[in-house]
């Protein structure tokens, strides 16, 4: 299920909310109850085949958390069969295809399975192996509750999209939480704009992405550099409009989950950029595996070799396919560079040209990260620096798209901007200066809009047809 | 005040989420179509355990939500009014309207158009042998080619947008070329219409098919033919023989629909009535109806539509006039027959129309092997030349709705 739909907006969430809130406060467990079993419908709207790999999951990490608790005797096995188990899982299901198909290619004789990619799979492994991790490593206490650590690993607002949340984030609040009206008009509010990022911007960017990315025979470079700047547009609002939506979700219910997003777009540095962006993966590969490689403190070759496994798995980790491959290895030689060859030049360049150059880069990126195959790469790449252009410079579908879309492309600028922020402080000065006016915009905007942003984007989702999630193919 | 605002936020998004189920169960069995979509509502799904296992029963269920959702046409109409008024975007709903007609949009692309040759192949070898079927049962065949309002005109797209005239010249060249080597009479009523300058006043500018005008042009051009191929003298009329009038009724083309007929036309359909009428009895998939071959509306107000000409598609209309003098005639194709059919009968003893999209007693050979008419006409537009299922099925034993 995804939040963008009739059934869930209108179906799920209200059911859900009933029956939570009409248990009282203090049946912390029957409150519990309801969210693991809500979680669980929710992934099995998917296929109800999924859920048995759900139970897997859960069933692997909370043994294994149990059993590489400190003190344990063979807690470094338990550890290892856990994430091996994790690993195991994450690889059938999502590489097998691709390692089979590239063997094929090889001349071997091997069947590529057929396999279907399980919804958000990438999400609650990592999920479910960071538990098991901190476990071991004594950042975490051992959950004794089978449902409490089932309720960790499937709880829906993050479960099939993110962010991946760790387990000391959130372990506290799922033992003991209080739900407040304010928790919730604030979630409330937060999914709101997070559907709106969705439904109003992203969904019509990504149909000017669609179409630049299948041009093909008569792709221009203006509709080449149109393309990868609202396929730019459309995986930001995205993601993090779903990221919105969970983290508003998670509130409603009392959960404080950490952000995933800080308008990645104003970077000046690719190093910047991925320390804005989907935050909660980039620091799961900090944690688990860049730091313990070595991270930062050792030589320079050992360094960058850590840089190179931790991008090539992040590449991987985003999708089976070889152009993802090479966009871990384009921001492995961004960071590479940035670290030992143009980072202090780079600090001393003007603001504007830092800015220019990390986006420039990032959008290079996302054409790497969006292409279906590597002809596809190479077409959209010569396209956009005006090598031999099907289309020419200029086309009539770049002329067409823009106009269609120009209110979302132009709408899409000052919305990854921190504009929310800079207003907010402003009107809180003004606030604590006495002005009644700014407290009342204040109180009175966020709700006012949100319940505007809701309207449009219900009236969008029932007229809309198109409404794919970019992030749960991963 | 903050506590305030977050309680009648709270109020207001629990209303929101309430009153949407509430209303679409209280209203759930209020209607079962959707006019400006023309389409049937959505069916519950069928319980199924592999859909269940695959997730297809759940997913299906958002589509007979969203079909029902309260206010729907209202709010896909305001979609269409912001889309069209405010937004001022070039195309809505697929339907290009930034130019002085409603026209498809056609995605931009180009392949290779040799292509078409290759392809054309199977459909001109169908209708090929189902000519010389038709003929050794003492019958002949023609294929009408007709052009779709879009392809018509193709100069009215704006200049940025995609029209591809590159490609449609070459699949209509192909495709006659084709039936021109499988020995297919045919008429290209595109080339006629050019003959005759192209006239605006033949095709609808809000609707995908031509107007009663283009109809009657490509009558009066089909039987000129048949005349002329058979030696025949069939009567045509023409319009001296016809009092032709635009009916006062707001005029809903089907491109216009898809804009909830929010598009600014002044567009009226037009019948011509003959002045010495005809005669005739009429039968609609066997039962017998009213002598007419346009269905009237009965205020000045109501809407119309293009299924004011012969009241739509029907599997099978018969008009018999009882002149045995003239020859029998079968027409089938898709909907640009029906406007042709309101004059066709006028020339024969009896006029029979197949669409077989609906017709499912026999198939077209069985058909016209029991029925062994003197005349058979195809007639089909140009962007279903090479689409297969429906009126191409001419030469299968196969009963069309199979």
């Amino acid at each position: 299920m995804v939040f963008s739909s009739m059934t869930f907006l209108f179906g799920f969430l209200p059911v859900l909310l009933a029956f939570y809130f009409l248990l009282p406060q203090r049946f912390r467990r029957g409150r519990n109850g309801v969210l693991l079993v809500f979680s669980l419908l929710f992934y099995a709207w998917g296929g109800l085949r999924l859920l048995g790999l759900m139970a897997v999951s859960i069933a692997v990490n909370y043994c294994g958390g149990l059993l590489a608790a400190p003190g344990r005797r063979f807690r470094r096995w338990a550890m290892w069969g856990a994430v091996a188990v994790n690993l195991a899982l994450l690889g059938w299901f999502k590489y097998a295809g691709f390692l089979a198909e590239n063997l094929v290619l090889l001349g071997l004789p091997v069947e590529p399975p057929e396999v279907t990619l399980p919804i958000g799979i990438s999400f609650f492994t990592f999920q479910g192996m960071s538990y098991v991790l901190d476990v071991y490593r004594g950042e975490a206490p051992a959950e004794r509750s089978p449902l409490r650590v089932a309720l960790y690993i499937a709880l829906f607002p993050q479960l099939v999209a993110g962010p991946i949340v760790r387990y000391t984030t959130v372990a506290g609040e799922i033992a003991s939480r209080r739900e407040t009206a304010g928790d919730a008009a604030d979630g409330g509010v937060r999914f709101c704009v997070g559907l709106a990022k969705k439904m109003l911007l992203a969904n019509a960017l990504g149909q000017v992405a669609d179409a630049a990315f299948r041009s093909r025979t008569v792709l221009s470079t203006a509709m080449a550099w149109l393309g990868a700047l609202a396929y730019t547009g459309q995986i930001y609002f995205d993601f993090s409009g779903y990221s919105d939506m969970a983290i508003g979700l998670g509130r409603v219910f009392g959960f404080h989950f950490l952000e995933n997003f800080n308008y990645p777009y104003l970077s000046r540095s690719a190093t910047e950029f991925w320390r804005r962006w989907h935050i909660s993966l980039s620091s799961w590969f900090r944690d688990y595996v860049y730091i313990p490689l070595g991270g930062s403190r050792c030589g320079p070759a050992r360094q960058a070799g850590n840089i190179l496994a931790v991008w090539l798995l992040t590449g991987l980790w985003h999708g089976a396919a070889w152009n993802f491959l090479l966009w871990g290895l384009y921001y492995a030689a961004l960071l590479l560079g940035e670290r030992f060859l143009w980072g202090r030049a780079l600090e001393r360049a003007p603001a504007a040209l830092r800015h220019g150059y990390a986006l420039f880069f990032i959008v290079v990126g996302w054409v790497l990260f969006r292409a279906e195959s590597l002809a596809d790469v190479s077409l959209m790449l010569r396209a956009l620096f005006g090598i031999s252009a099907p289309g020419g410079l200029g086309s009539g579908e770049a002329l067409y798209y823009f106009k269609e879309f120009r209110w979302e492309l132009l709408l899409a600028v000052p919305a990854a901007l921190p504009l929310k922020g800079l207003l907010e402080r402003r009107l809180n000065r003004r606030a604590r200066e006495g002005s009644r006016p700014a407290a009342a915009l204040l109180a009175w905007g966020p709700p006012a809009l949100a319940l505007a942003l809701l309207a449009l984007s219900a009236v969008k989702l029932v007229s809309s047809t198109f409404n794919p999630f970019i992030y749960f193919r991963f | 005040m903050k506590k305030l605002a977050d309680r009648v936020f709270l109020l207001c998004a629990a209303a929101a989420l309430l009153s949407v189920p509430a209303l679409t169960l209280a209203r759930v069995s209020a209607r079962q179509s959707l006019y400006y979509e023309n389409r049937t509502l959505a069916d519950k799904p069928a319980w199924d355990w592999e859909a269940v296992l695959e997730g297809d029963w759940f997913s299906s269920w958002e589509e007979w939500y969203s079909d029902r959702v309260p206010g729907r046409t209202t709010l896909l109409r305001l979609t269409a009014k912001a889309d069209l008024d405010l937004l001022k975007r070039p195309v809505v709903n697929d339907v290009v309207v930034s130019g002085d007609k409603l026209l498809p949009f056609l995605p931009y692309g180009r392949w290779d158009t040799r292509v078409h040759r290759t392809n054309a192949e199977p459909f001109a070898e169908d209708l090929g042998a189902f000519s010389r079927r038709v003929e050794e049962l003492g019958g002949r065949f023609w294929f009408v080619g007709i052009p779709e309002q879009g392809p018509y005109f193709y100069d009215h797209y704006p200049p940025e947008l995609e029209n591809r005239r590159w490609n449609s010249t070459a699949a209509n060249a192909a495709f006659f070329q084709a039936l021109e080597d499988h020995g297919v009479a045919y008429v290209d009523m595109e080339a006629v219409y050019d003959a005759q300058g192209r006239p605006e006043a033949y095709y609808s500018a809000v609707d995908h098919h031509y107007r009663w005008r283009g109809a009657l042009a490509a009558y009066e051009a089909v039987l000129d033919r048949i005349n002329g191929d058979a030696g025949w003298a069939l009567p045509v009329m023409r319009e001296a023989d016809l009092n032709i009038r635009a009916l006062p009724n707001p005029y809903l083309g089907s491109r216009n629909r898809k804009l909830y007929g929010l598009w600014p036309s002044e567009e009226r359909a037009e019948i011509g009535e003959l002045k010495q009428p005809i005669p005739f009895t009429r039968k609609d998939d066997g039962q017998a109806c009213g002598a007419e071959v346009y269905a009237l509306p009965g205020s000045e107000e109501q809407l119309v539509t293009y299924g004011l000409y012969m009241g739509g598609d029907h599997g099978e209309t018969v008009i018999r006039t009882n002149r045995p003098e003239l020859p029998n005639a079968l027409i089938f194709g898709d909907s640009f027959t029906n406007a042709m059919e309101t004059l066709l009968y006028t020339s024969f003893n009896e006029t029979r129309s197949l669409d077989l999209r609906y017709y499912e007693e026999k198939s077209l050979r069985e058909y016209v092997e029991e029925y062994r008419p003197e005349v058979v006409l195809c007639v089909r537009d140009n962007t279903a030349f090479y689409t297969s299922g429906g009126n191409a099925r001419v030469w299968t034993d196969e009963t069309p709705g199979a």
